[in-house]
């Protein structure tokens, strides 16, 4: 971002939260037939934001059209505030919408956008998750063409998709689907949840919170609405399985900052040429370490 | 016994359309393409029925609509106009006027085809497991190891080696690509299979091994099948009751010793004089 730049001061030309009203109300109706169906890709006219498509702008686009003075926002890349696509959609936000309080505490958030990563601490109803989407179609793996993959979601037709499944299981003995894992909505729409690991779709799964998931580069907005299910697909013999993170003797591996066990890890190069786990998510790590600092968790 | 399949006036024609269509295309005017319009008649007013467990020969030479018959049948093409009642059980079907999900579900269901190029019935990108396991999972069968189990079964029906189930159909012969997409017709144990040309292409022995194959099926799952070929030899094996077409009409038919034996018209004349 360039430091010198001002957004201009006249109340004229930019309204609060950068995009015109017209533009927000379209967004927000979107948004409320997005909930109307579950998991349902709703198309909607994706504005032009100051940033190049693919860095964001779908969420983006969701948080201006929603944020109001009172919201708290939160901005996390990777389970991370402080990495360079969350700080410069914060320093955005911050510049656009006056008033507004930004947070990195899970918590106290109201608004929270998010890029691969579900906040490890659980979601409650007065709060809202956007999630940047690069792909939201789960069958552009298995059909081409857009018309017919929109029949196909129309009329629940994913053997496709579970064929692929099949593959991996015979090929690998194992889905090999790291992130992206394809997820049945309120029994029908299959979604693709955007590049979150398989660690957090079960998190999708009756969430108190209402969570939305904005494309915009493929123009597209779905929601998974708050208690609604959320099943990632699977054979009937084949359980789902997410990250484990246990090392060659079997043992879960811990967090090497806070020592926490029930995260998700970043897996780190060290300097040395070691290998080193954290929390990807920063503000639960740092409370686990306060927690840990005040005595209240021993390891 | 009620027909499993009844066909009234089917007609698929492939441009715009004129009145004259019908009456100025056909045999007695040795073409079908209309000289009014330009349109293709691929098929006019074909009508026929099958029986339960019955095999149906569809005879004719290249572009004589043969294909079209069976292919609006299976709904990879819309007719232009006819009707066309499927019996399931109690259940009466009216094929064309089904929306496309009622339509996939039969396709997907109750209905099995077998194309001559392997290429349009089998999918290369996955194994010959996989192509099976996608019709039991289109049948809404969910259970990874009942899926493995039956595509071993169905594979071992047609002689393809379980032990190959995992590669891909690209490095198969011919005639066993054919034998997986019949194990892969066969997989939702379909009353009505479509037979396109399936020994088109491969050699002698294998093709006596196909027909073979062809026969224990029909008489093990009392299969009806309509069988689509240029090949007398396939007809005179496997069909009971024959169509002859050409330029898009039904010519002749009846059944299959009588047509081979006695044929009325020039064209079948000729069709069988020429194979002998």
């Amino acid at each position: 971002m360039n430091p010198n730049y001002q957004l201009t001061d006249s109340q004229d030309s930019y309204g609060f939260g950068f995009l015109d009203e017209f533009a927000k109300r379209e967004i927000r109706r979107v948004i409320l037939k997005a909930i109307s169906i579950p998991g349902y890709q709703t198309p909607y006219a994706s504005r032009e934001m100051p940033m190049g498509r693919g860095f964001g702008t779908g969420g983006l686009q969701l948080t201006l059209s929603m944020i109001g003075p009172e919201d708290t926002l939160k901005v996390i890349d990777q389970g991370s505030d402080d990495s360079v696509n969350a700080v410069n959609l914060r320093k955005f936000a911050e510049l656009t919408c006056p008033d507004v309080s930004t947070t990195e505490s899970t918590t106290e958030a109201t608004l929270i956008q998010t890029r691969h990563r579900v906040p490890e601490i659980a979601l409650r109803e007065d709060q809202v998750l956007n999630l940047q989407v690069p792909y939201p179609d789960p069958l552009v793996i298995v059909e081409p063409s857009e018309a017919k993959r929109k029949i196909m979601h129309g009329e629940g037709d994913y053997a496709r998709l579970l064929t692929k499944l099949y593959e991996d299981l015979v090929k690998f003995d194992e889905i090999t689907i790291s992130h992206r894992y394809p997820t049945r909505i309120n029994g029908h729409y299959v979604i693709d949840p955007s590049p979150i690991p398989r660690y957090d779709v079960p998190k999708l799964h009756q969430s108190q919170a209402l969570l939305l998931f904005g494309a915009g580069r493929e123009k597209k907005i779905y929601a998974v609405p708050p208690y609604t299910n959320a099943e990632p697909l699977v054979f009937d013999d084949v359980p789902f399985r997410t990250e484990n993170f246990y090392n060659a003797d079997g043992k879960r591996r811990a967090c090497n900052r806070c020592g926490s066990t029930n995260s998700f890890l970043d897996e780190l190069n060290l300097e040395d040429g070691s290998k080193a786990w954290q929390c990807s998510d920063t503000d639960f790590c740092n409370r686990q370490l306060a927690r840990t600092d005040a005595g209240e968790v021993t390891q | 016994m009620k027909p499993i399949l009844e066909v009234k006036g089917l007609t698929r024609i492939h441009g715009t359309e004129c009145p004259s269509c019908l009456d100025m295309t056909g045999p007695e005017h040795d073409t079908n393409v209309c000289p009014a319009c330009g349109s293709v008649v691929a098929a006019a007013n074909v009508s026929f029925s099958l029986q339960p467990g019955e095999i149906l020969g569809i005879m004719g030479e290249s572009g004589s609509g043969k294909s079209t018959v069976v292919k609006t049948l299976y709904f990879d093409q819309a007719p232009s106009r006819g009707s066309a009642i499927f019996r399931d059980g109690d259940q009466n079907h009216e094929l064309f006027n089904l929306n496309g999900a009622e339509q996939r579900w039969l396709r997907n269901h109750r209905f099995g085809m077998v194309y001559q190029n392997p290429n349009l019935g089998l999918n290369f990108g996955i194994s010959a497991g996989g192509n099976i396991a996608e019709r039991l999972l289109m049948n809404d069968l969910n259970h990874y190891g009942d899926i493995r189990r039956r595509a071993g079964e169905l594979l071992t029906r047609t002689d393809v080696m379980v032990s190959r189930m995992d590669e891909s159909p690209k490095q198969f012969s011919g005639g066993m690509q054919q034998r997986v997409q019949i194990a892969k017709a066969l997989a939702t144990r379909p009353p009505l299979l479509y037979l396109d040309e399936v020994t088109t292409g491969l050699d002698l022995s294998v093709q006596a091994r196909i027909l073979d194959l062809i026969l224990e099926i029909q008489h093990e799952l009392g299969t009806a099948m309509i069988v689509v070929t240029h090949d007398l030899g396939v007809i005179r094996l496997l069909a009971s009751r024959t169509l002859v077409m050409k330029y898009g009409r039904v010519i002749e038919s009846g059944l299959t010793d009588q047509i081979l034996e006695d044929p009325q018209q020039a064209y079948t004349q000729q069709l069988v004089a020429s194979t002998l």
